[in-house]
């Protein structure tokens, strides 16, 4: 066997492993009991997304993906989580038929954009491309969703830290 | 072998793990009783479409730049709306000492 048929073999292992690893988190965020066990599911999927953006040719998106996410949102959450836990509450709700919605929306959707796909080809080859532009366009072609982006950031927060301190009566 | 080793570059796969995750998400949504758990389903949710939009940007050819920039947005956004949830978690847990959506009706006619 050569090397490079090694390289690709561990190429596409990582790969499949990192799937694996984003399904089962992302069930266990859904399915676990505790919501400590839904936290530590959250936490592996965004870190096999991240994987996921670095396979499809962004290595910018995948660190954002870890500084915002994992090393932001994560930590808000698991603050919002141990400020707010009350013991008896936690778990799923009983199943009904509406269990039957959700497959039958990501289906829907799958199939209709597997549709619109049918003539094309499945297997490409992600482009090369200089990310050190994305700079160059959020401040020049993107400069007014940029704009819009920061704004709808601070007001964010400035609400939610507004929310947050209003006394109980 | 060979399909093995374009897994990693077959837009396929990318749709149907992103097309999972959003439906994941989803019954998550439906199912979880407290707001923390929604708050955790809307995420992976979010993460579904971020993947999906990524992967046409890439192996459709669009201006990759575009999706980039756009997936960039997507996790500010995601940002935002994380933050706004978890202050308003807190509120109605100070308010009401409890976040089950179940108990959770004082706006219900």
């Amino acid at each position: 066997m050569s090397f490079e048929r090694f390289a690709l073999d561990i190429y596409a292992l990582s790969f499949a492993v990192l799937l694996i690893q984003l399904v089962v988190g992302a069930i266990m965020a859904v399915r676990s009991q505790s919501l400590v066990h839904c936290f530590l599911g959250l936490v592996m999927t965004l870190v096999s997304v991240a994987g996921l953006y670095y396979f499809l040719g962004s290595p910018l998106l995948a660190v954002m993906q870890i500084m915002i996410y994992v090393g932001a949102v994560c930590v808000a959450i698991a603050f919002g989580l141990s400020l707010t836990r009350k013991t008896g509450e936690e778990g799923t709700r009983k199943y009904g038929l509406a269990v039957l919605v959700p497959p039958f929306i990501t289906l829907a959707m799958l199939g209709s954009v597997l549709l619109g796909l049918s003539e094309r080809e499945w297997v490409g080859y992600p482009k090369k491309i200089d990310e050190a532009a994305i700079g160059q366009l959020l401040l020049g072609e993107y400069l007014l969703p940029f704009e819009i982006i920061s704004i709808l950031l601070t007001v964010a927060v400035i609400g939610a830290i507004s929310v947050a301190i209003i006394k109980r009566n | 072998m060979d399909f093995l080793h374009t897994l990693p570059n077959n837009l396929l796969i990318y749709v149907i793990v992103a097309h999972l995750l959003f439906g994941i998400g989803l019954h998550g949504m439906m199912f979880r009783k407290t707001l923390i758990g929604i708050l955790i389903s809307l995420e992976l949710l979010i993460q579904g479409v971020g993947i999906n939009v990524m992967a046409f940007g890439t192996f459709l050819h669009v201006d990759p730049m575009a999706a980039r920039v756009m997936t960039l947005f997507l996790l500010g956004i995601g940002a935002a709306e994380a933050a706004l949830f978890l202050g308003i978690a807190v509120a109605v847990f100070r308010n009401c000492r409890t976040i089950s959506i179940d108990k959770l009706t004082q706006l219900k006619g």
